[in-house]
């Protein structure tokens, strides 16, 4: 029961957060179909900026500055990288955002070095939020879910009940039409753009405190980002929702158990035979979590490409 | 055209006989080189011709390392008489099998999602690998010894180097005599129109899972001659990592070019070889490189050596040296200003560095290029701006230049570069 309530808690706020990074990546795929290699650079170079200003003013100003700091990048590189090459098609364009992604990873190195900073979150939020079974419940987990939840809420509301969200939502549906009937679309795609990698960089501020701040964490995250958006539809809010909050429970669950196919072939009465072929039939769930996401991201492609909430394929 | 067949011959001739004048290091460095341009190669047959991007060939190469490995370990413990300068055929057909099986899935999906199908099959890979002790040996990986075989022993770098010469050179022939045959058309053909091809009665998915088992078989063997030169493997060869270097070479090396990945991996390799002893940054210059070369030469150094090629009687060649000059000493003084600003950065942020200011209170100078800075003086960071905008300002006088010369014999730039170069789309 304890093992339950935990994994869930720390699952469905796992899953928030890369709900905060994924939004960004699926509505920049939705709008101007590039799968944007360099999306979880900007969850990275928000942790590091953030680690900086927090270093020199405070936590709460790093917390602020760094997402728009974050949101400024994203308006370059799509102002003046990405529409350079759009003309060569979406190839080009996924390319040099891999390529920037490269560049980014190899800046963090040559500005912090290639080890973990310290970026911690400030003594006022670092307490208990309450007591489960005997253990404390860190207040800062709660707060990551809190923000990523207000982000959701807000960005729904932005999308769906003011003027500039039905813009948005026209451009993506329909660029052309949306051109046409006078609004700057290309300033709709800068704008969102440079929004949703504010929002990696603002995921990246607040989970970087908590979890650790290295080199690696854009490379780490960025797979998996692929998996939530993919499995959720790429394009689609909702189903990142979704995805994000099914990966995050299921990564968070698979760390505990020991389950593996052979125990599933001792039902069967084949145990013994399974134990004894080895490999991948003996690895328990907790040794191939990291595997799981894969397999899951390639089953939605082979079977449902559009994914769970998906409507465009 | 002429001028085709001696060039090669004279490069092969330098490739056997240039090495026994270096040492061991360069010998290495070479047979890096080798393997690299083998690998981008067969990356490519999938890319230029077939127009699938892989972002997980780093998995074919790694089960041919594998599948080579084990081998190397029946020779050398069960006594199996395999000679040693046939083990990459091990790596083959490793890299075949699983071609035909990844490529089966992968390429139910075109475009993007292809893309993402094989980068998932790499990270699969990649996260079972550790655990996985009976085929990948857990996280430690596998290791063996080259046997030796009819009096030659290779325990030298430069036995192992014509080794893989010979490989890497009867591969690439054969890569190279593939686009030259029906099918090799064929899968151009499917490139530029899959739905076309399937109107004339072509089974264009069966078509493209032998293109990929084909990419991934020679993927294999150049995993399997890696196997062989560093005579161990563990499961990072799959990460993500080896699948990007394979991308990065081919596209700044151009891919609508057969000889393009080739160029591009050797540059990348060798300079590598080269710098990465004198600075970390090394991976950021090949960043760098390659994001330049994909915003103002999307089709790569082959793609710019091509376009000349294919012009070469509408060009004005007496009236190009200058302007080309001026471009080069442009392109030298914005590389000076970069290898300036970076390598500032790594000395004054590096840890050693960083350990003085705390203990002392002081940021000392650091030398550079010769000369000492002062980090803390802003004439030090004012002298990349002063190097760059020059540079900045040449460049783009000399290109408008070279553009209106190109221009006015009817020569069109862009006809190489507006080919597709990829699937693209979603």
């Amino acid at each position: 029961m304890e093992f339950l309530i935990t994994s869930a808690l720390n699952g469905v706020i796992y899953g928030m957060l890369l709900f905060m990074v994924s939004a960004g990546l699926t509505l920049i795929f939705g709008m101007m179909g590039v799968l944007n290699f360099a999306h979880a650079s900007f969850y990275m170079l928000g942790a590091y900026f953030a680690y900086t200003l927090s270093g020199i003013f405070n936590f709460w100003i790093g917390l602020l500055v760094a997402p728009l700091l974050v949101g400024i990048i994203g308006i370059l590189v799509e102002r003046y990288l990405l529409r350079r090459v759009h003309f060569y098609g979406h190839a080009h364009e996924l390319l040099l955002t891999f390529g920037l992604a490269f560049i980014f990873e190899e800046l963090v190195k040559l500005f912090y070095g290639d080890y973990p900073v310290n970026y911690r979150m400030p003594d006022v939020l670092n307490f208990a939020a309450f007591n489960i079974f005997g253990t404390d419940y860190p207040f800062y987990r709660v707060f990551i879910g809190g923000v990523a939840l207000a982000m959701f809420i807000s960005l729904l509301v932005l999308l769906n009940k003011t003027r500039v969200g039905i813009v948005v939502r026209g451009a993506e549906r329909l660029p052309q039409t949306a051109q046409a009937l006078g609004h700057n679309v290309p300033l709709v795609f800068m704008g969102v753009f440079g929004a949703g990698a504010a929002l990696a960089g603002l995921g990246g501020a607040v989970a970087g405190a908590f979890y650790p701040t290295n080199p690696n964490m854009a490379l780490e995250l960025g797979v998996i980002v692929f998996v939530v958006v993919v499995v959720g539809g790429l394009g689609s809010l909702t189903g990142s929702l979704l995805a994000s909050l099914m990966i995050g429970i299921f990564s968070s669950f698979a760390v505990g158990l020991d389950w593996s196919l052979a125990g599933a072939f001792d039902w069967v009465g084949l145990g013994g035979w399974a134990r004894s072929v080895g490999g991948l039939l003996t690895m328990s769930i907790s040794s191939i979590s990291g595997a799981m996401p894969f397999l899951l991201m390639l089953i939605v492609l082979l079977v449902r490409p559009a994914g769970l909430m998906g409507s465009k394929n | 055209m002429r001028y085709k067949l001696p060039l090669i011959a004279l490069l092969m001739v330098a490739l056997v006989a240039v090495p026994p004048l270096f040492g061991g290091g360069v010998q290495y460095a070479l047979v890096n080189a080798l393997i690299a341009s083998l690998f981008a190669a067969a990356f490519n047959l999938l890319m230029g011709q077939g127009g699938m991007l892989s972002f997980g060939h780093a998995a074919y190469f790694g089960i041919g390392a594998f599948a080579v490995l084990h081998l190397m370990q029946a020779v050398e413990y069960g006594g199996l008489g395999v000679p040693t300068v046939l083990l990459p055929l091990a790596g083959g057909v490793a890299g075949l099998t699983g071609g035909l099986f990844a490529g089966y899935f992968a390429t139910m999906r075109a475009g993007v999602y292809f893309s993402l199908v094989t980068l998932a099959l790499a990270e699969l890979l990649y996260s079972l690998a550790p655990h996985w002790e009976g085929i990948f040996g857990g996280e430690a990986g596998l290791s063996s010894m080259r046997m030796p075989f009819m009096g030659l022993n290779f325990g030298t770098t430069l036995e192992v180097y014509y080794l893989t010469l010979v490989w890497v050179v009867l591969c690439l022939v054969i890569l190279y005599a593939y686009t030259r045959t029906p099918f090799g058309r064929l899968t151009q053909a499917l490139r530029d129109n899959a739905q076309r091809i399937r109107y004339m009665g072509y089974n264009a998915h069966a078509t493209k899972v032998v293109v990929f088992a084909i990419s991934t078989t020679f993927a294999g063997i150049a995993g399997g001659l890696m196997a062989i030169s560093s005579e161990t493997a563990n499961y990072s060869i799959f990460s993500t990592h080896i699948s990007a270097e394979v991308v990065l070479y081919t596209f700044v090396g151009g891919s609508t070019v057969f000889f393009g990945p080739i160029i591009g991996a050797s540059i990348f390799t060798l300079f590598g070889f080269v710098v990465s002893g004198a600075t970390n940054a090394w991976l950021l210059y090949q960043g760098l490189i390659f994001v330049l070369v994909m915003l103002y030469a999307p089709s790569g150094i082959g793609g710019l050596i091509q376009a000349h090629i294919d012009q070469r009687h509408r060009l004005p060649w007496a009236r190009l040296p200058l302007p080309y000059a001026v471009l080069a000493g442009g392109g030298v003084l914005i590389s000076l200003a970069a290898v300036f600003f970076i390598q500032s950065v790594e000395h004054v942020f590096s840890n050693r560095y960083q350990t003085v200011v705390t203990r002392t209170g002081e940021w000392p100078d650091y030398h550079l290029l010769g000369a000492s800075w002062d980090p803390l003086s802003p004439v030090t960071w004012l002298v990349s701006l002063v190097l760059l905008v020059p540079g900045v300002i040449i460049v783009r006088k000399a290109m408008a230049r070279i553009h209106e010369l190109w221009e006015d014999q009817g020569a069109d730039v862009y006809e190489s570069e507006t080919a597709p170069a990829a699937g693209g789309g979603h």
